[in-house]
């Protein structure tokens, strides 16, 4: 269905919507399957009653910022099934597939409900579109966040700056004070649904895992278009949900884990999931890169911030070099996947890469040689953010996780 | 294996010396390595200049070495090993040439590729980088390549400027971005002394410093000479005359090369020798890496009477007067504003002209300078930094400005696959 018509469609629901958050009562998943298929509706009905919503772009935008200055944060992302046909008319095909995607949806009216967008300096692609997108999609505020690309002490306070500047710009925009108490619960609160959200990953520790991938995919997307609080909820809801299980098969499936950037649609999940593999854990950009941490309360709780952002975050746009030897700094870029691996048993490893993406495209030899000294299989794919290549892909995996599984017989 | 290629002719004779120039670039940094003098990768506007001059620091500039290989025709079979490694062709081609160079050169133990261009480059003591806002590569890069050169340290400085914000002005946060660019800078000396057990020496940095001034103004200078009609120089030369300015600033020899390519110019006026016989419309060459492969076809546009008088591209220096600096006696303070206010330089010009953007006043301030009548712009299909928002810089162009003719190119930068689109 195009988005144009799934947007009409949506407006509808959007009329329905209460402003009150939506009972779960034992429909959490349910839930998360409406929110996956209609993403922002709920920040559109939330719109509808007068709230306001900022859109913001990447792992790296601090959400607890906008929280606190009274938005409901919504992640924007693209739609794999959705042929881009507006956005080559301004922006250049040599930007990451998503993000060219991403502002295709803009085009059409997909994001409409948003007050602003904060798009934070990740890479060339984002950094460089700022302006296309300010030009072609106008909307009351935008804001480039400059996030360096290093940590450590001068970077750190560099960044507390940066942050504050934004703050300050927030504040304009919104003729409101941001206070230290509002950023104070916004820290708590995404702490709290970091807490959630890991609890619910721990589910998918035993042999035969409490929730699937593919319904994992969809939860970690639907809350990227919640207020915090609702997230949270429905995390939690989700957990109690899947707790109930009871496990039919005694046969263990061979157990995957995802990696990669913005993959925010099940196809991938699917693919896998269809051999009878599971997708057990994931390090991708919606996924744990933002949860297996919490932010530091800090007396200022800019710092805090600051300080999860540049430092617990494992983006490759983040340098992490603490001037030790190669394969001391390889410990701090990649030491979180051999704890998942570790954690959640993990039998492999499936790197998928946009095309146009240099800081994935750059780790790629670095990245499946750690896997890879493990002792775990890594099935490394580049592909566009587009579902006419998943036939394509769908191949390769099912060849990958094929011989796999001959290899455990 | 590279072919045989006709030289190609230049306007001036300053431009026919750079190959040369370049050349000697190599061998010094070969020479340094033999002679166990410290060799350090950088790449291209990466603002160590005086720092690695001053501490007699060679550089084997990486993306420098791409270009040779790939101006050579002899960049695919790099390619090819990088890509043998899982390094996708959509990524960064200077990049990629040198990541799969180092790649052959560890398989081969250390060895340099057979018939590598040139010699070859230095295998580094250490690499520099930079975090910064110009491109993902130069911090990427470095990282990536130290798959294949394990032992090799390396030092990414975050080197930022304050974002255009048409309702802001940057100088209300310039401090902040100053002070970390100087902490930066302190880390590359501290860094470069611990690689080297070399110490600064402040007085030669200051004076590098002033050399650099010296030869930005000179540069500057020298280039606003082919303001005049018939021009006596346009962008094929430039694309050789940029190698001072990107690789060899701080240096004597740049300043000189700017000097003398002034003397040049300026003779050439006096004579009004220009660069096409019958110059009749003046195109700015308005974003985009050159065609390395193919800078003769400038002297096609030649043929046609039409000339490229100004580019954007490796025009990465302003007029020092024009930045306005305040009086600093910290030359790293120097170093670092003023590159911060050469690349905010456009910001208050395009504040005053409602809808425009500084990329595309930087543009205006040519087309009326030059008396420009059409714009090239360029785009090489690997290079996201140059080549993104090409296409709202016309658009805008158009709206802000006037009516003028615009030209889109684009080319796949592959090595000798070099192909036009």
């Amino acid at each position: 269905m195009p988005a144009s018509e799934r947007c009409s469609k949506s407006s509808d629901a959007t009329k329905k919507g209460a402003i009150e958050m939506e009972t779960l009562n034992d429909n959490g998943l349910t839930m998360v399957e409406n929110y996956y298929r209609d993403y922002g509706y709920r920040a559109r009905a939330l719109k509808q009653a007068g709230k306001r919503i900022m859109g913001y772009i990447s792992a790296a935008a601090p959400v607890e910022i906008i929280n606190a200055a009274g938005f409901t944060p919504v992640r924007i992302k693209g739609d794999p099934k959705e042929a881009v046909t507006k956005a080559y008319g301004s922006m250049e095909t040599l930007v990451c597939p998503f993000l060219l995607n991403a502002f295709d949806l803009a085009l059409k009216g997909k994001y409409d409900y948003l007050d602003g967008i904060v798009i934070p300096h990740t890479c060339d692609s984002v950094s460089r579109t700022y302006e296309v997108w300010k030009r072609n999609f106008p909307l009351p505020y935008y804001h480039f966040l400059n996030v360096p690309h290093l940590d450590g002490a001068p970077s750190l306070e560099f960044f507390t700056q940066i942050l504050k500047t934004f703050i300050r710009s927030l504040e304009q925009f919104t003729g409101k004070e941001i206070s230290k108490k509002n950023l104070d619960h916004a820290v708590l609160a995404y702490n709290e649904l970091r807490q959630a959200m890991r609890d619910l990953y721990d589910l998918r520790k035993p042999d035969q895992p409490l929730i699937s991938g593919i319904e994992m995919m969809k939860l970690l997307v639907a809350v990227k278009a919640l207020p915090v609080d609702e997230s949270t909820a429905l995390i939690r809801q989700v957990s109690k949900e899947v707790k109930e299980r009871k496990t039919s098969s005694s046969q263990k499936p061979l157990r995957v884990m995802i990696a990669g950037d913005q993959i925010d649609d099940t196809a991938l999940v699917e693919i896998i999931e269809k051999t009878g593999a599971q997708v057990v854990m994931d390090d991708i950009s919606v996924g744990s890169k933002l949860y297996y941490a919490d932010i530091e309360v800090t007396h200022d709780p800019v710092d805090g911030i600051a300080e999860y952002y540049l430092e617990k975050v494992s983006l490759p746009t983040f340098y992490r070099d603490k001037g030790g030897s190669y394969d001391e700094n390889l410990e701090l870029r990649f030491g979180h996947l051999k704890r998942f691996i570790s954690e959640f048993d993990v039998d492999a490893v499936i790197l998928l890469v946009y095309k146009n993406c240099d800081p994935y495209g750059f780790e790629v030899p670095a990245t499946t040689s750690y896997i890879e000294s493990l002792g775990k299989p890594v099935f490394y794919v580049e592909d566009e953010y587009s579902s006419s290549s998943s036939s394509r892909l769908k191949t390769r995996i099912e060849a990958f996780i094929e011989m796999l599984t001959q290899e455990r017989r | 294996m590279a072919e045989e290629r006709k030289q190609r002719m230049t306007a001036t004779a300053a431009a026919a010396k750079v190959p040369k120039m370049v050349r000697a670039n190599f061998t010094a940094n070969l020479k340094a390595k033999e002679e166990g003098r410290p060799v350090a990768f950088s790449f291209i506007v990466n603002c160590y200049d005086e720092i690695l001059r001053a501490m007699d620091i060679v550089p084997a500039w990486a993306e420098s070495y791409s270009g040779i290989c790939a101006a050579k025709h002899d960049a695919g079979r790099f390619l090819e090993k990088a890509e043998s490694q899982n390094f996708s062709r959509s990524l960064c081609t200077y990049a990629t040439c040198g990541l799969g160079f180092e790649y052959w050169r560890n398989e081969l133990g250390g060895e340099m590729p057979p018939n590598a261009p040139w010699g070859g480059i230095a295998r580094p003591d250490f690499i520099l980088g930079t975090g910064q806002m110009l491109c993902d590569p130069r911090y990427k890069w470095p990282q990536a390549v130290q798959h294949y050169m394990r032992d090799v340290p390396a030092y990414i400085g975050g080197f930022y400027w304050p974002p255009y914000d048409e309702n802001m002005d940057q100088r209300e946060v310039e401090n902040y971005y100053l002070k970390y660019a100087v902490e930066e800078l302190k880390g590359v000396i501290a860094f470069i002394e611990k690689q080297t057990q070399r110490k600064m020496d402040w007085d030669k940095l200051e004076e590098v410093t002033d050399l650099v001034d010296r030869t930005w103004d000179m540069f500057i200078d020298a280039y606003e000479l082919r303001k005049v009609r018939p021009t006596p120089m346009d962008t094929g030369d430039a694309m050789n005359t940029m190698v001072p300015l990107a690789f060899m600033l701080g240096t004597q020899e740049a300043y000189d090369f700017y000097k003398d390519l002034y003397d040049e110019l300026k003779d050439k006026i006096e004579r009004k020798e220009g660069v096409a016989e019958d110059e009749r419309y003046r195109l700015l060459w308005g974003a985009g890496l050159p065609p390395w492969f193919a800078l003769g076809d400038f002297q096609y546009f030649n043929s046609k009477g039409a000339v490229f008088p100004v580019e954007r591209t490796y025009r990465e220096a302003e007029r020092i007067d024009r930045l306005h600096l305040p009086k600093l006696s910290d030359p790293l303070e120097r170093i670092a504003l003023r590159w911060m206010r050469y690349w905010t330089h456009w910001y208050d010009a395009a504040r005053k002209r409602k809808g425009s953007i500084p990329e595309v006043e930087r543009l205006i301030e040519y087309i009326e300078d030059y008396q420009i009548d059409g714009v090239v712009f360029h785009k090489a299909f690997s290079c996201r930094t140059w080549h993104s928002g090409i296409v709202l810089q016309a658009q805008i162009l158009k709206e802000v400005y006037r009516e003028i003719p615009i030209n889109h190119n684009y080319y796949k930068r592959c090595g000798n696959r070099y192909k036009y689109q």
